[in-house]
């Protein structure tokens, strides 16, 4: 019979499931076309999504253009603010 | 000014490359002397961003609602983003060629060799980008609007509140690297 793993902490496993996001925000700056470029560029998207998430952006003042672990998120908000977009993490909302 | 991407083989392969009047490359080199100057102060003291409103834009914070994990964002990631801003704007200088030297003093009564002098001065110039040429020049562009926008009181709806004397001026190379910028992407978008 297995033992009980103790090592298995379920409030990790709860926090697991509530992920981080990256957040592009709208600016009076930015070109449509050139934060459409970054979208495809960066995050590999067809120039459809890109397109869809920069309207978004535009339209809506924001769009969640990534999701996963902190790590990454912070690597994506670092690219974001190299191309001069204005972009922050955030933990999903639950 | 349009930049277009280069069909032919070779060395140029993959490159785009688009006619700069002398004005044009000279306010070019100015710009991103003055960003390179603005970048390099910042460098040495960039925990100070936060009072500044213009380094602010450059590197916002990562974080809306935990200022302590801002912070920490910034001391992490500051230094290589400025170094990179940097570098990005060297390389825009270096595909604007040598800068030119002082006009050489004129003889005066030989008209005709300075009209020459100055009908060679007036000539566009054609710059050719390499792809990493290119990245560099899409975000230093992009670098130099913020700043500019930051001088210009750009509000959200994006209209400038600034109204002195050089507002006009600023007004019109904020614009014009809009253009410029929008051209690259058009040229490389293919």
């Amino acid at each position: 019979m297995p033992k009980t793993d103790e090592r298995l902490d379920l409030r990790n496993a709860v926090s697991l499931d509530r992920p981080w996001i990256t957040i592009v925000w709208d600016d009076p700056v930015n070109l449509m076309s050139y934060v459409s470029y970054v979208f495809r560029s960066y995050f590999g998207v067809s120039a459809e999504q890109a397109e869809r998430l920069m309207l978004q952006v535009h339209n809506n003042g924001k769009a969640v253009v990534a999701t996963g672990n902190r790590e990454s998120m912070e690597r994506h908000v670092e690219a974001m603010h190299g191309y001069g977009l204005w972009a922050t993490l955030a933990k999903a909302d639950a | 000014m349009q930049f277009e991407y280069s069909t032919a083989g070779g060395e140029s392969a993959g490159s785009v490359t688009a006619q700069f009047e002398p004005v044009e490359i000279g306010l070019m080199r100015l710009a991103a002397s003055q960003l390179i100057d603005l970048l390099e102060a910042a460098g040495t003291n960039a925990l100070g961003t936060a009072d500044n409103q213009t380094l602010r834009r450059l590197l916002p914070d990562a974080y809306t609602d935990d200022p302590e994990a801002a912070a920490e964002f910034r001391r992490f990631t500051s230094d290589d983003l400025l170094g990179r801003k940097v570098r990005n704007a060297r390389c825009v200088l270096a595909t604007l060629g040598e800068e030119p030297l002082d006009e050489i003093a004129e003889e005066p009564g030989d008209a005709e060799l300075s009209a020459a002098a100055s009908a060679a001065a007036a000539q566009p110039v054609t710059i050719a980008l390499d792809p990493t040429d290119v990245q560099s020049w899409l975000r230093t562009l992009t670098d130099l609007r913020l700043t500019l926008a930051e001088r210009l009181e750009i509000g959200p709806d994006g209209v400038p509140q600034l109204s002195d004397d050089e507002a006009p001026f600023l007004h019109d190379v904020y614009d014009w690297f809009g253009m410029v910028q929008e051209s690259l992407v058009y040229a490389i978008d293919v």
